[in-house]
């Protein structure tokens, strides 16, 4: 089990910026965008057979010829003040049989050698990135809700721009669970003293399920990120790559019964909660239509559990 | 703290060839190969894997009716220099389990080579000659296969926990050949008993094993007589395989039916 580095970078003043799959791809989507239009370069990987089954084998004629992997790709880029450290993880470790997120010993393994690489390039701060499913429609911007591993850089994220935290949530009262490695990685982050946030862009909640991207919470939690390590970011690029998901989006929301979408529209009148003075539903309405918003999507799920 | 290995006896093994059956396996290859080796030359188990780490704790299948409890176990045959390994394709950890086997066998038995038995779907008809595809991990190995009529495989996508097997132990320097032997998509879910034996043939060629085949031979002739009586009750199937033995392909729909029947028929 280890980490294999092609180069020995020389970095200051740096920030390791982590994104694995998870739902909609959002942390994934934005920061590997970011790795790319900063033109970061390849630098280290983890070994990934300890943590996955592979994905491909290659066999000629007789010959077992080569045998793919998920990827653990490190990445570098450097700046006249802060240096960068990319981390894209292509998938998360775990079996599929229980879970699509990492869980366990080999999550909590994998959060260690990321974390034992910022430590070796002495990184100050730890971004990762994932999705927040929230009762908001696809039409409306996604906000980003930021959660640090420390009660000190709270002051620090209420600066940010369209960005809340789990406190500012309807009902969250300050509290939450972050799945997977998105999550596990600001723990073990904490534990061994780096200072961590996870930027989490919104995604409806009819949406969390479907096979699809959700970039426009990407682009949301990219702004973020863009302003906070003080890099500009082509957005009419990111736009034109992904207008085929918005489509896609679209279309899937036509199919949808019309009157579970007359209860979906609601939520753009509705608006983000916490927004008291706007808010133009009752609770007891906001209920109502969750209960049916969940009835929605429980059709068709069927249990797993065998009869004997 | 358990150890992985449950060793439990010590047998003495010179030089000995590991052979490896899955207990999941198109047409039932690995499983009944693996139980006819058992039978034919004596063996005994002497150690098992722990199954903590590598499968779900987290309730057991049932099977023909009955507790099933995943199983990995090495056997030793009294007769012949050969290690068998049966077992369950393991559900987590599959690198370090196929590490620990490796381990094992190369520590332990002292282990140069390992073969995989295996079936493949194929959509040939069951009345034509079976073919045994082969897999090595290196091509001087496959060399030294030349002259036993092992079609070469060629194959690009996912890897079956075989193929993962021999590609550790490449990374081990340990040389590997997976058998893939033909089996008619509508056997799949049965047992085709003439793969079965030229895998057993195969094997006997190999290692001078004079196992007793004949009474696979009369397997065969209960599966290819049970099929015709099949074809003589119900035309759709006739037709299907007429299809098939006129060297067409048949569409998903018509191969599921044909599947269906035949599993029908064999397992009522």
């Amino acid at each position: 089990m280890g980490i294999k580095f092609h180069e020995e970078p020389r970095l200051k003043n740096t920030v390791m910026i982590v994104g694995w799959p998870g739902i909609g791809n959002i942390g994934l989507i934005a920061i590997d965008t970011l790795r790319q239009m900063t033109g970061a370069e390849e630098f280290g990987e983890i070994d990934s057979w300890d943590f996955f089954y592979p994905r491909k084998v290659i066999i000629k004629s007789g010959i077992l010829e080569d045998m793919k992997f998920p990827t653990n790709k490190f990445y570098y880029k450097t700046f006249e003040n802060n240096d960068l450290i990319f981390f894209i993880g292509e998938e998360q470790p775990g079996s599929k049989s229980t879970s699509s997120y990492a869980e366990g010993e080999e999550a909590y393994q994998m959060a260690n050698l990321v974390l034992d690489v910022a430590e070796r390039f002495e990184c100050r701060r730890v971004y990762t990135s994932g999705a927040a499913v929230a009762l908001i429609h696809h039409t409306m911007k996604s906000r980003v809700w930021a959660t640090p591993n420390t009660e000190k850089l709270i002051e620090e994220i209420k600066g940010y721009q369209n960005t809340i935290l789990m406190s500012e949530i309807e009902g969250g009262g300050g509290g939450g669970f972050i799945t997977g490695l998105n999550g596990l990685l600001l723990g073990v982050a904490r534990k061994r003293g780096f200072e961590g946030i996870c930027l989490m862009g919104e995604i409806p909640v009819y949406l969390q399920g479907l096979p699809f991207h959700y970039p426009k919470a990407s682009k949301s939690v990219l702004e973020v990120l863009g302003k906070v390590l003080k890099i500009g970011i082509d957005f009419n690029q990111f736009d034109e790559l992904y207008k085929n998901v918005e489509k896609n989006i679209e279309d899937f929301y036509r199919q949808i019964p019309s009157n579970v979408r007359d209860q979906l529209d609601k939520l753009k009148e509705f608006g983000y909660f916490k927004q008291t003075e706007l808010r133009p539903m009752t609770e007891n309405s906001r209920k109502k239509l969750w209960e049916e918003i969940s009835e929605f999507l429980k059709t068709g799920e069927k249990g797993d559990e065998k009869a004997l | 703290m358990k150890k992985p290995f449950e060793l439990i006896n010590h047998p003495k093994l010179k030089n000995p060839t590991l052979i490896i059956g899955w207990k999941e396996d198109t047409g039932n290859i690995a499983p009944k190969v693996i139980d006819i080796i058992n039978k034919e030359l004596d063996v005994q188990k002497f150690c098992d894997i722990d199954p903590v780490g590598y499968f779900s704790m987290a309730g057991v299948d049932v099977d023909d009716d009955y507790v099933q409890f995943p199983e990995s176990s090495f056997y030793y045959s009294k007769r012949r220099d050969l290690v068998i390994f049966k077992s369950d394709q393991p559900v987590f950890n599959h690198y370090i389990f196929l590490n620990s086997v490796l381990d094992f066998v190369e520590s332990f038995c002292r282990i140069k080579e390992i073969y995989t038995i295996n079936g493949m779907i194929s959509s040939f008809v069951h009345t034509s000659p079976r073919r045994i595809f082969s897999v090595f991990n290196n091509p001087e190995f496959q060399e030294s296969y030349q002259s036993y009529g092992l079609e070469g495989l060629n194959w690009e996508g996912a890897p079956a926990i075989s193929s993962f097997l021999l590609w550790v132990a490449k990374r081990r320097g340990i040389s590997g050949l997976s058998l893939w032997l033909e089996v008619p998509f509508y056997l799949a879910e049965v047992e085709d008993s003439e793969s079965v034996k030229l895998a057993l043939s195969f094997l006997n060629q190999r290692f001078n094993l004079n196992m007793d085949l004949d009474e696979l031979d009369l397997k065969i002739r209960e599966q290819n007589e049970k099929i015709e009586l099949l074809r003589e009750e119900k035309a759709e199937v006739n037709k299907y395989i007429g299809f098939l033995e006129s060297g067409m392909t048949l569409d998903e729909e018509a191969q599921i039916k044909l599947t269906k029947e035949i599993y029908r028929h064999f397992k009522g």
